[in-house]
């Protein structure tokens, strides 16, 4: 047992990193004092080692800590998205003025992040009942603190107090409905679930109502209709850069988690291997009609509601609303076309949201306000960092010669595949509506005159560099997009089955 | 009925009308005091199974450490005798529709299927087993458990702290 835990240990390298850098943070704000960046750097330092040794485990394929964590390709993509976001927004943050401003709370806001990218390395892995609940619970928990930083505001404390509320309920129904789960399969892990299911049928109704019930927690943390309703206000009060965090890491992890208890619990595990790539359900139950269900639900409203919006942070609470949308069809078709479709769109997203947070946040920075009136002759001000604007929302839009278009290119490919032909033309009529409220923006900075103060606003040279770090990839891999594809397609395997 | 039936009812009993006051009680004080007695009627389940290890944190740390930390609150909260709970009724019949809709469907789950039980075992010392398996098994849950705890702190701190130079 002892060999077995320290053979664990050594594959647990970046969550055992993360957590050293988590007590490092504390103590160096301990020593340093206030008013001093020093942990925002110390955080930085431990989340640029953990993804590098998450790089490291690539090809691995096992499960650790007798069956708790799997360390397999699938997990590691997922851990190398949310430590690349992880990292830039602690690049964010060094030229956020929220963050700057409060540098006396920096080392609780670095320690928070830390706990929060760790919380998501574990929901990447976890194929246990216990290990995902407790993975949630790390990643929600930091995550409503970060929501209520600013405290001066009192629309950020608003905000977190949504986002527990709303929290504590879902977990509370997620957790009923694993109760339910268990009490069907006698199992925890992921694997002994579909093992109890392949062997003999349960009571469909029974086990319908658990999949519904942990549907709310996942639809919760991936901010899925009709569980989205804290997202406008906490993407609204939060700082920015914990906004765009949320936006694309915690997304990430909740689809990762999602992907995984789905696949590993409920698809028959002979079928799986077949060279089609096509997924059977055990038993005959179809969870995937729910997730389409969801997934227009989703999209639909998150799209409608975002046209009237004013404020830019709202927008893209609400774009990130429908984004999730685009995203769960990939889930609908049960393959691993759509699951790979999947995993390229976040790639693509991870650049083009956080590139989009980021001109928002300059800007606001600049202005002090998110107001779309406030971008009215931004154009004129500040022309490059429009321009990045107006290519990270044609990417968001899916048009080419971007990345989004990739993206969505893939999903669409994955969807006609499967005969999900009603699904793949509501996601079509979604993203022409998408068009609508992205050109709003557009039209206000470049064919409207800046109302009053008509400066032009100049941006640092760091600023700027980390604009072009986001806005490069969403044009290369618009073009050259097969080495996106191909890590996409190594990354599906999921240990255990295949 | 046997007895072991009829004491399972009775604190099942004691459980769900105590969690009752404390939803529909008006009074911050009755619902905390209501809320002992759940604790202790959830730790009498824990006895029933046999699960002695449960049952005596259960005792500990809900009744022992939170509940009277939570009474502690209440009280040195000024003018808490004062406090208008705004809890009010809207849309009842939609609310009593889905609700005994659910209920219905929940209640005929638990009612229909079989659930996948084990034979009772003998009854045994659970402790040193449950340690072993923190040790072992559920070494990671055990730790991130701990990592959980500590966001909290800072969490905690963060929020409480007054500041000076702000």
């Amino acid at each position: 047992m002892v060999e077995q835990l320290l053979q664990s240990l050594s594959r647990f390298l970046p969550e055992t990193t993360l957590t050293v850098a988590l007590c490092s943070t504390v103590v160096v704000s301990l020593f340093l004092g206030r008013k001093s960046q020093a942990t925002l750097f110390v955080a930085l330092a431990g989340l640029v080692l953990a993804t590098w040794f998450s790089f490291d485990q690539m090809g691995v394929s096992e499960t650790i800590f007798s069956g708790m964590v799997a360390v397999d390709p699938f997990s590691v993509f997922f851990k190398l998205l949310v430590g690349l976001s992880a990292i830039l927004i602690l690049l964010f943050s060094l030229y956020s003025s929220e963050v700057q401003s409060t540098l006396h709370r920096a080392g609780e806001y670095s320690a928070l992040i830390l706990a929060m990218a760790l919380g998501m390395f574990l929901m990447a892995g976890a194929s246990n009942l216990l290990m995902m609940v407790l993975a949630i619970e790390l990643t929600s928990l930091s995550s409503y603190i970060l929501a209520g930083y600013t405290r001066e505001a009192s629309d950020s404390s608003e905000a977190s107090l949504k986002y527990i509320i709303y929290g504590a309920v879902s977990t509370g129904v997620m957790l009923y409905g694993i109760s339910i789960l268990y009490g069907l399969t006698g199992a925890t892990d992921f694997y002994g679930i579909n093992r109890a299911l392949t062997e003999e049928s349960v009571n469909s109704v029974a086990l319908l109502v658990s999949i519904i019930m942990i549907l709310v927690g996942f639809g919760y943390k991936i901010s899925a209709v009709p569980f989205h309703f804290w997202t406008p206000d906490v993407y609204e009060g939060a700082p920015i850069t914990i906004t765009a965090f949320l936006s694309v890491a915690s997304k990430a992890a909740g689809f990762a988690l999602m992907m995984r208890f789905f696949k590993v619990s409920f698809i028959d595990a002979n079928a799986v291997g077949l060279p089609t790539g096509v997924w059977t359900s055990l038993q005959g139950f179809e969870w995937n009609k729910i997730v389409a269900i969801l997934s227009v639900l989703t999209m639909t409203l998150g799209n409608l509601v975002a046209v009237w919006q004013n404020n830019l942070k709202r927008l893209l609470a609400y774009s990130s609303i429908a984004h999730a949308g685009y995203m769960l069809m990939g889930v609908v078709v049960l393959s691993d076309k759509g699951l790979a479709a999947v995993l390229i769109y976040f790639m693509v997203y991870l650049f083009m949201n956080l590139g989009a947070f980021y001109v928002v946040m300059l800007v606001a920075n600049k202005t002090g306000s998110e107001d779309i009136d406030s971008y009215k002759g931004l154009g004129h001000r500040s022309p490059l960092v429009s321009v990045a604007m107006v290519i990270f929302f044609i990417s968001l839009a899916g048009l080419p010669p971007t990345a989004g278009f990739i993206g969505k290119l893939f999903l669409f490919a994955a969807l006609l595949d499967a005969t999900w032909i009603w699904l793949a033309v509501v996601g079509a009529l979604n993203s022409v509506v998408s068009l609508y409220y992205y050109v709003r923006v557009v039209r206000n900075m470049f064919l409207r005159d800046p109302e009053g103060n008509a400066e032009p606003i100049l941006f640092s040279t760091p600023q700027l560099a980390i604009v072009m770090l986001l806005l490069l990839p969403t044009l290369f891999f618009g073009l050259f997009y097969s080495p996106m594809v191909e890590l996409a397609n190594a990354s599906v395997m999921m240990f255990g089955i295949r | 009925m046997d007895l072991f039936t009829i004491v399972f009812y009775f604190l099942a009993i004691i459980t769900l009308g105590a969690g009752a006051v404390v939803v529909f009680s008006r009074n911050i004080i009755h619902a905390a005091f209501a809320l002992l007695f759940a604790f202790f009627g959830v730790a009498g389940l824990y006895v029933l199974l046999m699960a002695d290890f449960i049952a005596i944190t259960q005792l500990m740390i809900y009744v022992g450490g939170i509940l009277v930390l939570v009474l502690f609150g209440v009280m040195l909260t000024s003018q808490v005798l004062d406090v208008q709970m705004k809890s009010g009724t809207i849309q009842t019949f939609p609310a009593v529709l889905v609700v005994s809709a659910l209920a219905g469907t929940l209640v005929g789950i638990f009612w229909s299927t079989p659930w996948k039980t084990t034979a009772a075992a003998p009854m045994e010392v659970t402790a040193a087993k449950i340690g072993e398996m923190l040790l072992t098994s559920y070494l990671l849950p055990f730790e991130i458990a701990s990592v959980v705890l500590l966001a909290a702190l800072i969490g905690a701190a963060l929020i409480a702290r007054r500041e000076k130079n702000a």
